[in-house]
């Protein structure tokens, strides 16, 4: 989709490995530290997928005081982390959904296992594991007889239910949408909120994604299916030569989008250009130069070139990725690449790719070592998922004054409306 | 330029009532329901407290569809309903296969099936102070030649999009009971916006499992009432306890008008409207007052450019749970009360009949909506005696009623409080 009319990020957020908020997302970018570590779960352990990206228990923690305690009962954590994304979005927004008159959209995106883990149900697993397995009979009786299972499981297993607790924190009573499956979700809930704001049906639309991967059963799968990395690797290294697979991770993202139009800030950072495709060659990329391009890689290195090759048709100065700051997320990907290209647009600075050191392609500008000052003002992402599906995002940093005066006169009803 | 027109063009259900929309067309109408006695398998002494709900009788599988490869993969159930189902809108639609290359998928699944029985199989049983990583890869493998481990919500869209070639969007929609809704309800929008010309647009889910019906039972959602036996499914009823759980799928065909008529296809009907809002009251109960329901209505009827006055007939959501068919009322009476509009409208709740699908149940409420359209044939509600307090709407009670509809809404509502509302006309060539 192409979109016709301006619509700029007016607010970002984030709770990811990196830390609480945006300013420690961009300080990890800038210099090049990764927040991958070792994989800790009370429930599971292993020798072969030995590292994931964690948010800190600190940051869980301060999280958690945003979300009545009533609320908590019903939420797995990555929800309590997209409140606080959600959160920090609207302030930096300037909005309060509770006191302006502005029409909003909610569009989320949660991670694709979302069902009922196993650490949800391990305790009570292991109490009726009996000497031939479970006992199926005991679990029952004591589920149905005792309410030992967490009736809540069912609501925390829900996709919707970070849409339904942010709209419930926030009292958003609007349009809505709640979407799944990573880079699919994300830009499903991107596409359908630009096109709110260009239809006027709302003036501000609030996207946010959320959710982890912290699951034996869920890493179990992504390691069948080749996504993250089960030979011990405890560094991810996309479009590395000496990449060894992927690492997961966890975290929330949020971005707050209005149209241009309705905004009168110095400087703003559009969304310029969404597209996708099932395959990532038949992907509508930029025609035109791009300043920066941010890429997911796989950091298996035959993919990554294979990767690089379709990325050298796109003009671009300077290659990065967000990727080995926080492990692949579920539920998030996209959003979290968006925010770091604000930020690099904003300051003006490329970040490096955390861990690069043998490029698998000498003929593309990696950024690698140290961040470095740029004159941006075009930005693209490439994101993929690990079905194939992919797609595209360009961002333009734009001075308020070529957005155009007769466009402003739009704002003044809507905003009253 | 005028926006452009989206019908519906083919249609495929699996329900109790069997795995086609015709059968269950005739026997909605003939007020029968598919709601039969029912306990989890692994309870053998018929113990477990919700006693009843709306299987799919596999008995009922037709001779044409026994080699469906959707029955010999390694899928959930609720996986393979969908995907019987998108077979049947797609052979419903008279499409050829070459004809859905750009085809947009948009799917509603619910939360995955039966994962005590995947855990089962992936507890390592000597484990006591967490699971053995790598005798959880191995039982993992095991539960992966079985079908269930790698069954994420995903798993569907893509199914159906690599069967039948479609090349377009997969787009995965996780909303809770209005899940079906919003997946048609997005893919009305992308194909009126001109981003797909066509989408195949639906859901499928099951719940009848032990842990998914034993927290929908510990929730208080799930009636366990043994009165009224397998009758017990009473929207707008004053004897209503409660949701009555069923399992199925259902996708439809939804096109340009332009290339419907460019292929000699005969829509079924047109949607016109789509809206959807956030209660912002409680996770687990919507708003006394409707107020989401009622903005979700208006934000479709606005969306659809037509007046509450011209709406003929609701398809309620009508779960037979206390809090919902008394705040639905509420809602409707509040959109539709000019002129007391509210008083000539037929309301018609299906789940009496076909329980409620959860993620699938917009997509057979949707297509008996369009068929109402077609026909001027209204599905009864069945099992409403007496009407509860408040609850005064004309609900179609016991049996079908036959009267012109021109415009019609289809409500679904979800579990953390979102709603969302179709509008469906008539269809005309030319209006």
């Amino acid at each position: 989709m192409r979109l016709d009319n301006s619509i700029s990020i007016a607010g970002t957020g984030c709770v990811l490995p990196s830390g609480l908020g945006v300013d420690a997302l961009w300080q990890a970018a800038r210099d090049g530290r990764s927040a991958i570590g070792p994989l800790r779960s009370a429930h599971f352990h292993s020798r072969r997928v030995v590292a994931f990206g964690h948010v800190a228990d600190e940051v869980h923690q301060q999280c958690r005081k945003e979300v009545a305690a009533n609320l908590q009962r019903y939420c797995p954590p990555s929800v309590i982390w997209g409140v606080n994304a959600v959160r920090q979005a609207l302030d930096e927004a300037g909005l309060e959904p509770r006191k302006d008159r502005l029409r909003y959209g909610l569009y989320c995106c949660q991670g694709g296992y979302t069902h009922p883990s196993l650490d949800s149900y391990a305790e009570l697993l292991h109490e009726c594991n009996g000497n031939n397995g479970l006992d199926i009979c005991r679990l029952a009786r004591r589920v149905l007889q005792e309410r030992a299972l967490d009736p809540f499981l069912v609501l925390k297993s829900l996709s919707n239910g970070l849409l339904g607790i942010v709209s419930l924190v926030n009292k958003f009573e609007c349009e809505c949408n709640a979407y799944m499956q990573g880079v699919a979700g994300n830009l499903a809930a991107l596409q359908e909120a630009s096109a709110a704001l260009q239809s006027y049906r709302i003036d501000v639309a609030v996207v946010v994604g959320a959710g982890s991967e912290l699951d034996g059963l869920a890493l179990s799968a992504l390691a069948q299916a080749g996504v993250i990395s089960s030979n011990g690797s405890s560094a991810f290294r996309p479009f590395d030569r000496e990449g060894s697979g992927g690492i997961a991770g966890e975290g929330a993202a949020a971005l707050v989008l209005r149209r241009s139009e309705d905004l009168w800030g110095a400087q703003q950072v559009c969304l310029t250009g969404l597209s996708a495709h099932a395959e990532l060659g038949k992907l509508r990329l930029p025609n035109k130069p791009v300043d920066l391009l941010l890429c997911g890689g796989t950091a298996i290195p035959k993919q990554d070139r294979q990767l690089s090759e379709t990325l050298a048709a796109i003009q671009t100065s300077h290659v990065s990725s967000g990727q080995p700051l926080t492990g692949i997320l579920s539920g998030a990907p996209s959003l979290v690449d968006l925010i770091l290209a604000c930020r690099a647009l904003q300051d003006q600075c490329v970040p490096p790719i955390a861990g690069l050191r043998q490029p698998i392609n000498e003929d593309l500008p990696f950024a690698m070592g140290a961040s470095r000052p740029a004159r941006l003002q075009r930005c693209a992402i490439v994101n993929r998922d690990d079905n194939g599906f992919s797609a595209c995002y360009q961002l333009e940093q734009r001075e308020a004054r070529t957005l155009g005066a007769d466009t402003a006169q739009f704002s003044q009803p809507t905003l009253q409306s | 330029m005028s926006a452009r027109r989206v019908v519906i063009t083919g249609m495929g259900a699996v329900t109790g009532f069997g795995f086609d929309w015709q059968s269950m067309w005739m026997q909605m109408l003939d007020g029968a329901h598919c709601i039969r006695p029912w306990q989890p398998e692994e309870i053998t002494d018929g113990s477990f407290p919700v006693r009843y709900a709306a299987a799919v009788d596999m008995g009922l599988l037709p001779a044409y569809l026994q080699e469906h490869p959707a029955w010999r993969l390694p899928l959930e159930k609720r996986s393979r309903y969908g995907w019987v189902a998108a077979t049947q809108a797609f052979s419903d639609s008279g499409l050829q296969a070459e004809q859905l290359r750009d085809a947009a998928v948009l799917c509603a699944s619910g939360a995955p099936q039966h994962m005590l029985a995947d855990m089962q199989l992936a507890l390592a049983d000597e484990a006591h102070a967490g699971a053995d990583w790598r005798h959880l890869m191995q039982r993992a493998a095991e539960v992966q030649a079985q079908g269930s481990l790698r069954q994420s919500n995903d798993r569907l869209a893509q199914v159906i999009a690599d069967d039948l070639g479609c090349e377009g969007p997969v787009i995965n929609i996780s909303s809770a009971c209005a899940g079906a809704a919003q997946a048609i309800g997005n893919a009305f929008q992308m194909i009126r916006r001109g981003e797909v010309e066509i989408a195949l647009a639906g859901g499928a889910d099951s719940v009848l499992n032990l842990d998914t019906m034993g927290a929908l039972y510990l929730l208080g959602a799930a009636s366990s009432e043994q009165r009224w036996g397998k009758d017990l499914c009473r929207p707008f009823d004053r004897d209503r306890s409660g949701l009555v759980a069923g399992e199925g799928g259902g996708f439809i065909v939804l096109e340009t008008l332009e290339r419907a008529l460019a292929r000699g296809a005969k829509p079924y009907a047109e949607i016109i409207g789509f809206g959807s809002s956030l209660d912002a009251y409680k996770v687990t109960a919507p708003d006394p007052q409707g107020r989401g329901a009622a903005f979700a209505m208006q934000a479709a009827l606005r969306d659809a450019g037509v007046e509450p006055e011209q709406v003929d007939m609701i398809n309620a959501h009508g779960t037979s749970t206390p809090l919902n068919d008394a705040t639905e009322t509420l809602a409707i009476k509040n959109v539709f009360s000019r002129g007391d509009h509210y008083q000539q409208l037929a309301v018609s709740a299906n789940k009496s009949q076909f329980g409620h699908l959860i993620a699938a149940a917009g997509a057979p409420e949707m297509m008996l909506t369009a068929l109402a359209c077609r026909d001027d044939r209204i599905t009864p509600t069945v099992n409403l005696h007496h009407p509860d307090n408040g609850c005064d709407l004309q609900y179609c009670a016991q049996q079908a009623v036959s009267r012109r509809v021109d415009l019609a809404l289809s409500n679904s509502f979800g579990f953390g409080g979102l709603n969302t509302s179709l509008v469906v006309r008539k269809y005309r060539e030319v209006l």
